[in-house]
């Protein structure tokens, strides 16, 4: 039964059978693999470049950042305090004047129902990140997080993970002993 | 082999975060045990795996008898934890390097994303104070809504052990320095000195010689238990004062 299998498989049907399965197979996986690298949808586009490009601080949506450890993703409120006052936003409540990218925006407010914004810079769970620590060693948001001011929908720029943690940790430790012993100890991030 | 002079002297160098327990006002209500519990999400194991020596605790109350039939006696309580030894026997044995000493807070710490579950350590423990995830135990409703943000959820096959509640050490050390000051004594404590009732567990600095924990360490009837074992653990008990 087996020999007869093989036998079929060396043929040259076979051969372009085994051919179109690996590929499948193949460009499955590395489908699959492109999925985990591309940012995930978001409520609206956000062009962060528009909102860096008017002067904006990272801080002012995202103050989280100064205090502790979550940085904190702003619900629609913060949005409004500023969009109800741009004549864009206000044409955008009436059907025929819409802008596309505002739509949401004016439609949570209207209903009072959550922006469902989707975190994109996120570390496993038994990693413990403050962002406060990091802000106040003179850490600036875009060594982390890429510069804003050339995305629309945050993107990760690097994986975040322990050697990238690490690399910055020991550099900016230097040859300070006392600081490195704690940059690099486990339970600095580890608990 | 170390000599009992090299463990005083040694004794007297380490340890940098300490605990004194006094087993004299201790009830043994459990409050300890149930708010550990809560602060460092550990699983709820059930009856059934209870029963097979499965249970998960980070610290117990242990009791003890003494004497035969008529004329038995039982000891004080004993809240058993582990003992942030300052030569912990469960250090060198593990394979992966999960449990490792932090040189920076002189705990004994437990790396659960390298941790591969070979209990080796568990094992090497003389204080039975380590427990291992035998399984992904499932959580009454509704709590799994009240899982600290600041602890790790541990996951099946992955050894878990007392920390000394270092996230809440990280979140006084990163309050203290945005205030541009270092940390009080009695300023935080463990959840299970925060718990405990009659005030038997009292948590601080042991490098300290002026804080509480270290002043009451100090009192001449302390005991370290096996310390004989040249573990170096960093809680002191009293009974019996």
């Amino acid at each position: 039964m087996i020999k007869r299998i093989f036998d079929w498989l060396k043929q040259p049907l076979g051969l372009i059978a085994v051919g179109i399965a690996f590929l499948a197979l193949f460009s499955f996986a590395a489908y699959g693999i492109s999925l985990t690298q591309t940012s995930p949808a978001q409520p609206i586009q956000f062009p962060h470049k528009t909102h860096v490009g008017l002067g904006i601080q990272c801080l002012y949506c995202h103050p989280g950042a100064a205090k502790g450890p979550s940085a904190g993703i702003p619900a629609q409120a913060k949005c409004w305090a500023c969009h109800n006052q741009i004549q864009k936003t206000l044409d955008s409540q009436q059907p025929d004047t819409q802008f596309p990218l505002l739509k949401p925006l004016v439609a949570s407010v209207k209903s009072q129902s959550r922006l469902q914004w989707v975190p994109v810079a996120q570390v496993p769970d038994f990693v413990q990140f403050n962002h406060r620590a990091h802000i106040a060693a003179g850490q600036n948001c875009e060594n982390c997080h890429g510069d804003m001011s050339k995305q629309t929908v945050a993107e990760n720029p690097q994986v975040f993970n322990m050697g990238f943690c690490l690399n910055c940790h020991k550099k900016v430790a230097g040859e300070n002993h006392d600081l490195l012993v704690k940059l690099t100890d486990c339970a600095t991030c580890h608990y | 082999m170390i000599r009992p002079e090299e463990i005083k002297l040694s004794a007297d160098q380490s340890g940098k975060w300490g605990m004194v327990i006094d087993q004299d006002i201790c009830t043994g209500c459990q409050a300890c045990v149930a708010a550990c519990a809560m602060e460092n999400n550990i699983s709820f194991v059930g009856e059934a795996d209870s029963g097979y020596g499965r249970s998960m605790h980070w610290i117990r109350i242990e009791r003890f008898w003494e004497g035969e039939y008529p004329e038995i006696k039982m000891t004080p309580n004993q809240p058993m934890l582990c003992q942030q030894c300052g030569s912990a026997t469960c250090e060198p044995v593990c394979p992966a390097f999960a449990t490792v000493h932090s040189q920076a807070e002189q705990l004994n710490v437990q790396v659960y994303n390298r941790c591969v579950g070979t209990r080796y350590c568990a094992n090497n423990c003389p204080y039975q104070v380590r427990s291992f995830n035998w399984r992904d135990y499932k959580r009454p409703e509704p709590l799994p809504n009240q899982f600290n943000p600041d602890v790790t959820v541990r996951r099946r096959g992955i050894m878990e052990k007392c920390t000394f509640c270092i996230q809440r050490i990280h979140k006084a050390q990163d309050k203290a320095k945005s205030e541009a000051r270092e940390v009080l004594d009695g300023e935080f404590t463990t959840a299970c000195a925060q718990a405990c009732p009659a005030d038997a567990i009292v948590f601080g600095r042991v490098d300290d010689p002026e804080s509480l924990v270290s002043q009451l360490a100090h009192r001449n009837h302390g005991v370290k238990h096996l310390e004989e074992l040249g573990t170096l653990p960093n809680v002191t008990y009293f009974k019996g004062g």
